[in-house]
């Protein structure tokens, strides 16, 4: 009777395109666990030779800097390129490590070390880019290199997700901040970074002043808490930067001012932006190794860009937070029209949407998620219209939904919060967010102000 | 909110199960999640900064019953203020957590009764007040004394608390819980969770007692 909702697979080769080309950026372990089915050993150690060769080959001989990047200074140091970077961070860990853990165990899922979360998964086993990668970076190379960006096209280009080596260009394009017009790219970035240090000038001082007293304490209490666990953030540089970002942006914003959680929706960006400049991890990178130019470019496009993102859900800040109200709601219904059993099986044992979804909603899935796979699902979302906040919603419905069977399995009301609050993600990779977005994209073409004669 | 009555005498009769809520209020950045965390998991970790709530639970057995507590540890920022009624609601017991180092949480855990008592009545809810951080002895801005004083004029459960260095953590929680079995004795016979039994003048409050 009712069809599962979760039938990924089959909605994969019922659909052509958004899937198809979804596939192709499962990068780094798609290519190792979707073949895991069939791989044998004696393969496996064929390809960690080749991995091992192509990678000694790739340190040899660096490939130049992407051109995609005129946009950017470049007067710090080489800017290496990306696809390089993911392949030498630690090298002698790369060198080492992959190619035994594929020979040995074959783990279905390598285990990730926390600090690793940051960059895209698994790059130093990072096979070397297949074919179709390589034709969809030069791809992206000639949309972003073009005298107007086709800005459509980027979007349909990103939505199955951007390749790092491109990704900070793309985000600058993709959120409004840069112009499609290659010329006034230079210029506009330079005003804009212009006019964000002219806020700080302007404004920061006033941050011990008493009406914006209690604005900064919080931020300044909240800076250190967030993402305690990696090195990146625990420096005083990185983290004077995160506080003038949120400092300006909540003074700019009277009517949200600072809440909790936004203070997470900076860290995407600033990670992205910086990984232009770093060819290790960035999650280790001392950032005083970068000029004081760079550092600063990297802050004002990571304030404006979270500007743009925040304009696009300021509801969810405002007083009595009525976007994320609205969207735990509007989450529930969904979720009844689409999965009554677990929908039933929530209200049989009292547990409330809000008492799981409100972090969902105020933290976009960043608690829920490793930083990676957020940064991935932003792809998607800056090229969704309003992927911040519609989208999102059918990407929470299809998360929840992930876990159907895990829910089911819960009989009492404490199982399913403890199961709600820390739902197993830390191994998710690009693949797994591929999946989750190639349903959320069904839900929404299937369930969006659809009748209710969807009810199953 | 309740979700089911005590499942009390599933097995023997004379060992019920309560079910009791605890909501943990405070300002921000006062440890209301490490002592959670210590409580639960005896450990203390930096912990990021709370949205919405985060929920726990406990089994504790008591030699008379067993008591399971839903510990729901809740944001501090007081832009959640909103939602965070929502949480408290049906709440049995509430920790309320200030800094020691920090005189103006001990107010805002103040602002904080006086909310409570305005969504329950008198003896429908166990209180403590839980001053926190007793490790930064050398920071201390609000003395013992005045803590306790307060919690004694207001019939509140008082203790003086470290997540961190783990002072005194389990014998809050288990003081609430103590009282809340006691109570549950006073408004026999058959408690329910969740039930509100009528609170008569018979029912003298348990004064403040020292952890």
């Amino acid at each position: 009777k009712s069809k599962k909702a979760s039938s990924f697979h089959e909605f994969a080769r019922n659909t052509s395109d958004a899937w198809d080309i979804g596939d192709d950026e499962d990068e780094d372990f798609s290519s190792s666990s979707s073949s895991l089915q069939t791989l044998n050993s004696k393969v496996a150690k064929a390809t960690a030779a080749q991995v091992l060769e192509n990678h000694s080959k790739l340190r040899a001989k660096p490939e130049r800097a992407p051109s995609a990047f005129s946009d950017v200074p470049t007067n710090c140091k080489v800017i290496k390129s990306s696809s390089e970077a993911q392949l030498s961070r630690t090298a002698e860990e790369a060198c080492v490590r992959t190619p035994l853990q594929k020979q040995q165990s074959l783990p279905l899922r390598p285990v990730i070390p926390l600090v690793a979360r940051i960059s895209d998964q698994n790059a130093s086993g990072a096979p070397p880019m297949t074919v179709r990668e390589k034709t969809r970076l030069e791809k992206f190379r000639q949309l972003l290199s073009s005298h107007n960006t086709d800005l459509d096209e980027l979007r349909k280009c990103s939505w199955p997700g951007v390749p790092r080596e491109v990704r900070p260009v793309t985000w600058r394009l993709l959120s409004g901040y840069l112009p499609a017009n290659m010329e006034r790219r230079k210029l506009t970035l330079q005003r804009k970074r212009e006019e964000y240090f002219g806020f700080i000038q302007q404004y920061y001082d006033s941050r011990n002043e008493e009406h914006h007293q209690d604005t900064y304490r919080q931020i300044h209490i909240d800076i250190p808490r967030t993402n305690p666990l990696i090195p990146l953030f625990q420096q005083p540089l990185v983290q004077e930067i995160f506080e003038r970002i949120l400092f300006i942006w909540a003074i700019r914003h009277p009517a949200s001012g600072y809440v909790q959680g936004i203070n997470d929706l900076v860290t995407p960006f600033f990670v992205v932006f910086l990984s232009e400049y770093v060819e290790e991890d960035v999650e280790n990178f001392d950032v005083t190794n970068l000029s004081q130019d760079v550092l600063r470019s990297i802050e004002a496009d990571s304030f404006w860009c979270m500007s743009k993102l925040l304009d696009g859900i300021q509801d969810n800040y405002t007083f009595a937070q009525p976007g994320i109200q609205k969207k735990v709601k509007a989450l529930e219904e969904l979720v009844s029209r689409i999965d009554e059993q677990v929908h039933n099986h929530f209200r049989k044992y009292e547990v409330e949407y809000l008492q799981f979804a409100f972090r969902w909603m105020n933290n976009l899935l960043m608690r829920e998620l490793p930083l990676r796979c957020t940064i991935r699902l932003w792809d998607t979302y800056q090229s969704e219209p309003e992927g911040f906040s519609h989208f999102h919603l059918y990407v929470c419905a299809a998360f929840l939904i992930k876990w159907r069977k895990e829910i089911l399995d819960e009989e009492d009301f404490q199982g399913l919060l403890m199961l709600l609050q820390n739902l197993p993600t830390i191994h998710w990779g690009n693949e797994e967010i591929g999946l989750l977005l190639a349903e959320a994209y069904r839900l929404k073409y299937m369930f969006a102000d659809a009748p209710n004669h969807y009810r199953r | 909110m309740a979700q089911e009555g005590a499942a009390g005498g599933s097995l023997e009769r004379h060992c019920p199960t309560y079910i009791y809520k605890v909501v943990l209020l405070g300002s921000t950045a006062v440890g209301k999640s490490s002592l959670a965390y210590r409580y639960m998991k005896n450990d203390f970790q930096e912990s990021l900064p709370t949205v919405g709530c985060s929920f726990f639970t406990k089994i504790l057995r008591m030699e008379s019953a067993t008591v399971k507590l839903e510990i729901w540890d809740t944001a501090g920022q007081e832009k959640y203020h909103s939602v965070c009624h929502l949480y408290y609601r049906g709440a049995h017991a509430a920790l309320l957590v200030y800094d020691i180092t920090n005189k103006e949480t001990l107010g805002r855990a103040k602002q904080w009764l006086k909310e409570l008592e305005k969504e329950f009545l008198h003896d429908e809810i166990v209180i403590a007040l839980v001053g926190n951080k007793t490790d930064l002895a050398e920071e201390r801005e609000v003395p013992t004394e005045e803590g306790e004083e307060f919690a004694r004029s207001r019939s509140l459960l008082f203790a003086e608390t470290s997540a961190k260095s783990n002072h005194q953590v389990k014998d809050v929680f288990m003081a609430v819980a103590l009282q809340l079995l006691q109570r549950e004795a006073e408004t026999a016979p058959a408690p329910r969770r969740g039930q509100h039994v009528d609170l008569g003048a018979s029912r003298a409050r348990t004064g403040c007692c020292r952890v």
